[in-house]
């Protein structure tokens, strides 16, 4: 239609405005059902928790009261808290950006130069660890990093376990071997899209592989990079299972992070209020990933 | 200031639109307008549908037939003005309420089911017995010579084929209106002739009312009672076939319809033996009759003109009346078998002319052409508009 | 200094110029190639060991932590099949089920009224929806707990499968409402014209035709749910209702000397549910997005 109107037509209201349809309501109903209550509920809830002293059990388990700042001061001067964080930032360095992203990157970048039957094979594996339960990646690894497991009979030390020597190191390293495939698929399929001939092209003139590769095809990806980034550091943040059977955060709390810290300090230590309150820390730095991802995919939204 | 059907003949320039006699109107648009957001897709679209008419709305895409089809359906709401089948006023009206069927231009076959529940999902929609339905499809089945494909999926039918499914769809609920979009621009030439036909004999059979988008003028042509042509959103001409071609309202409309295009060269009023005359590829040319009278009182300078290719004759083979004559060089001889287009250009201009199919004139052959005046149509240049009797 | 892709050998150069200059040929055995091969294939071994234990392990009667040689033996899956250990299974069928179940019809109909009808604030629903499923559940967990307490949901199957759903309903409704939307339009307009009401043409027309994103959103949402760990650890503890993710964790820490062969048969089966529906969602994901018939094209 290449014709522009003028909106000064003066015919009165339109009569074609969408309207919403009752009926709709039906079918939304359901869903925004569950997700407010099970869902909305608890931000809100905790929005209000985080501020209180209640406990798990004890003297404030039914009896609990408004505490007002109590909690954020303490969170202030937690240094548990602070090593916690420390640790999470370990964490998502080592097994979000360093495991997954760039490990993922570089399994994608070699699968378009192998044979058939090995990328099938190696992409099989990698996606096998993939879809198993939490439970069993962690549980393999507990038994690979043990005392007498193949690890430490591989490396020559059969009596050490590793997970006391290097806790956060083999979690890290089980945590990114359970998430890879996500970042390798996501990478490939971009590496896929990629146009051919610009890269031919410089192939023709000469340019070296390295070279073709960080001045054309990462700076190409960079969209999806930045994704995958952010997904990966989000799914990273919330990590519980994997480090729970694996080392209940220990030894000690080598390998408390955040969402483990939360946890002990609920229901071990049994003060639920405050738990809150790591749990608003752990909302509120999640949020600003998520935000950040969304913005950077706003332009494809339709 | 906008125009609306009540200064509508007050304004010279509003393209002719002849009204249906008397006989009921069926379909009516009265000051139709649709936006979407700040584009105008329809303008101002008056137009009335009497019982039993096969309206064919031509235009090339992006004129506004597809909107005014699908407001007819239901499936989009006008923006400003009112729509009625019967007497009812439909604008608020559902589609499924309004008892007219549709069939798209992508048929819109449901996939997953097999042509004789494609059939019947509109009477199961409308819970009629099972008994009803069953006869119902056999009819219809019939009628479109689809027996045999009653059990078969959309996938395996052929292009043909699918399209008398769609059709059958349409026609087993025995719909008031029936619209059409563009159904035929999928098929392969051979079987788009052999369902024009079809279509053209179904509908003498049922004489359902029926609206025919297309944007081939072949089409409306052969198909239509009467053709609504359509610009930008703006209603140009609506009558009969041989109306259009013979008398078009408009500089559009004589280019649009009839194949190859008209001759439209401009040209200056002037006269000659006192007579309303123009100057037209070198030539004067004295107007005749009511023409004449409206070119003078219009007082433009400044004219286009336009022939059509068989109007403009070989001088050999013309008729006495084409007393105007001209010559000028062959540029293009394009043999059709039953006749040849040859282009000549005369005073600058290409033209194109018909000739006999055995005439021997070869490219670079200066021939003589003959006309007759009475044939010409004059043009404003401004506006575009039709100077005629008025 | 060339790569030794560029020098790739002069004669696949000129082949080049003959075919499509799109074609792009790998050299076999040559340079990069070699190299990324053996990287690969190490990698893959490497990758392989700890999951080769499980295997391993679960068919040896001498299972240690370590990978060696087994001692072939079915005898540690005879150990695991009887009541106690099978009752978590079950468990873990009714949580995943049941927000499978509840998650999937919730997810089509909302998907369907978000994809094709007007509904105010629909932009705002769509982000959060989008922003929800970035947000992972753990980090709710803790007031989660204190309202199923408010509530005295704790300790039920049945409610804990409903966080499940709840958590699971936006990455649902995200993923239907992109298959949804695949769906023609004019295929939904024939039908109106024909008469149908909504849920028909819900029913008859839009559901058959995404019976593979249905199928993909159930197994992606029964994945989730079978190997839930948390959610159960907090809301449920019941012993009679624990799940098996969780039971497989208690039997690891249930003996002093842990008994290698059964932990690892135990994997191995609480694992294959998952394996199997991943096969089955792969297969059909990649065949059955055609509309065959339908439109003319």
């Amino acid at each position: 239609m290449p014709v522009v109107a003028d909106s000064e037509l003066g015919l009165g209201p339109r009569q074609d405005q969408a309207r919403f349809e009752v009926g709709s309501v039906f079918f939304l109903a359901p869903a925004l059902a569950l997700m407010a209550v099970l869902f909305l509920g608890p931000i809100i809830y905790s929005l209000y928790l985080a501020f209180t002293n209640l406990q798990l059990a004890g003297p404030h388990a039914v009896d609990y009261s408004f505490t007002g700042l109590t909690n954020l001061r303490r969170l202030i001067h937690d240094t548990q808290f602070t090593a916690s964080t420390k640790l999470t930032v370990y964490f998502l360095v080592g097994s979000a950006i360093a495991g997954q992203t760039v490990l993922g990157m570089i399994l994608a970048l070699l699968m378009r130069r192998v044979l058939a039957p090995l990328r099938l094979l190696v992409g099989a594996v990698v996606v096998l660890a993939w879809v198993l339960p939490e439970v069993t990646a962690a549980f393999v690894w507990y038994a690979f990093a043990q005392q007498g497991g193949t690890l430490s009979n591989v490396l020559g030390h059969s009596d050490t376990n590793y997970l006391n020597t290097a806790p956060m190191l083999l979690v890290c390293i089980a945590n990114a071997w359970r998430n890879v495939a996500f970042s390798m698929l996501m990478f490939s399929a971009a590496l896929r899209n990629l146009p051919p001939e610009v890269l031919e092209a410089a192939e023709m003139e000469g340019a070296s592989l390295l070279r073709r590769l960080f001045t054309l095809v990462l700076p190409m990806m960079r969209g999806t990079i930045v994704t995958n980034l952010l997904l990966v550091t989000i799914g990273n943040l919330s990590t519980f299972t994997l480090i729970w059977v694996m080392t209940q955060g220990g030894p000690g709390s080598a390998t408390s992070i955040l969402p483990v810290y939360m946890y002990l300090v609920s229901f071990s230590f049994s003060d639920l209020g405050y738990g809150s309150m790591i749990g608003l820390a752990l909302i509120a730095l999640g949020a600003l990933f998520s935000i950040s991802y969304v913005y950077s995919l706003r332009a494809r939204l339709t | 200031m906008i125009e609306t059907n009540a200064n509508r003949s007050r304004n010279p320039e509003r393209p002719e639109v002849s009204e249906p006699p008397q006989t009921e109107v069926h379909v009516g648009f009265t000051g139709v307008f649709k936006l979407f957001g700040s584009v105008v897709a329809v303008r101002d679209l008056n137009l009335d549908i009497r019982k039993g008419e096969f309206l064919v709305r031509v235009g090339p895409m992006g004129c506004g037939k597809t909107t005014t089809l699908r407001m007819l359906a239901g499936l989009e709401r006008p923006t400003y003005g009112t729509i009625q089948i019967g007497r009812r006023v439909v604008n608020r009206v559902s589609c499924k309420d309004r008892n007219i069927a549709l069939v798209f231009q992508s048929y819109a076959l449901y996939p997953h089911m097999t042509v004789k529940e494609n059939l019947a999902f509109g009477m199961k929609a409308r819970r009629e017995p099972r008994a009803r339905i069953r006869a119902r499809v056999q009819e219809v089945a019939q009628t479109l010579d689809v027996v045999e494909l009653l059990n078969r999926r959309p996938a395996e039918l052929s292009g043909g084929q699918r399209q008398r499914v769609a059709l059958g769809r349409a026609l087993i609920r025995e719909p008031d209106v029936f619209l059409m979009d563009e159904p035929l621009s999928n098929l392969d030439a051979a079987l788009r002739v052999q369902m024009r036909a079809e279509l053209a004999r179904l509908h003498e059979r049922l004489g359902i009312t029926t609206v025919y988008v297309t944007h081939d003028q072949v089409e409306a042509m052969t198909m239509g009672t009467r053709i609504a042509l359509m610009r930008d959103g703006v209603l140009q001409q609506v009558d009969a076939p041989e109306t259009l071609y013979a008398r078009p309202a408009n500089l559009y409309v004589a280019g649009f319809i009839g194949s190859p295009k008209m001759n439209l060269v401009s040209g200056r009023l002037t006269s000659l033996d006192g007579e309303v005359a123009v100057e037209w590829l070198g030539t004067c040319m004295a107007l005749r009759g009511k023409v004449a009278a409206t070119v003078k009182k219009h007082g433009s300078e400044v004219l286009i003109v336009g022939l059509r290719p068989e109007d403009l004759r070989w001088a050999p083979d013309a008729p006495s009346e084409s007393t105007v004559r001209l010559r000028g060089p062959v540029e293009v001889v394009e043999p059709l078998g039953s006749e040849t287009l040859v282009t000549v250009v005369v005073d600058g201009n290409r033209l194109t002319t018909r000739f006999p199919p055995r005439s021997g004139v070869q490219t670079g052959d200066i021939v003589e052409l003959a006309l007759d005046p009475t044939h010409l149509h004059v043009f404003d240049p401004d506006s575009g508009v039709s100077l005629r009797e008025q | 200094m060339t790569s030794p892709i560029a020098h790739a050998s002069e004669s696949d150069r000129l082949a080049l110029e003959k075919d499509d200059l799109l074609v792009v040929r790998y050299p076999r055995v040559s340079g990069g190639g070699f190299a990324a091969n053996l990287t690969r294939g190490l990698f893959g071994a490497l990758f392989a060991t700890p999951l080769l234990w499980m295997l391993l392990s679960s068919i040896d009667s001498h299972a240690s932590w370590s990978i060696g040689v087994p001692t072939l033996t079915a005898s540690n899956y005879a150990a695991i099949f009887h009541e106690a250990e099978m009752r978590p299974l079950l468990n873990s069928m009714y949580l995943a089920g049941v927000s499978t179940g509840v998650t999937t019809v919730s997810a089509v109909l909302s998907a369907y009224v978000l994809s094709r009808r007007h509904v105010p604030l629909r932009r705002v629903f769509l982000v959060f929806i989008l922003f929800a499923s970035g947000l992972p559940v753990t980090m709710v967990i803790v007031p989660t707990f204190q309202l199923f307490v408010t509530f005295h949901w704790l300790d039920s199957l049945f409610w804990t499968s409903l966080f499940l759903a709840a958590s699971s309903l936006p990455f649902a409704i995200w993923l239907m409402k992109n298959f949804i939307d695949a769906v023609p339009e004019e295929l939904e307009e024939s039908a109106e014209i024909e008469g149908a009401s909504s849920l028909r043409i819900l029913l008859r027309i839009i559901i058959p035709l995404t019976i593979p994103g249905i199928g993909v959103t159930a197994i992606v949402t029964f994945i989730n749910g079978w190997g839930a760990f948390l959610i159960p650890l907090v809301l449920n503890s019941n012993p009679s209702d624990t799940p098996a993710s969780i039971a497989a964790y208690n039997f690891l820490s249930a003996f002093t000397t842990p008994k290698f062969g059964q932990l690892a048969a135990y994997s191995l089966l609480f694992s294959l549910p998952v394996l199997v529906l991943y096969l089955v969602m792969a297969r059909r994901l990649s065949g059955a997005f055609s509309f065959g018939g339908s439109l003319r094209g």
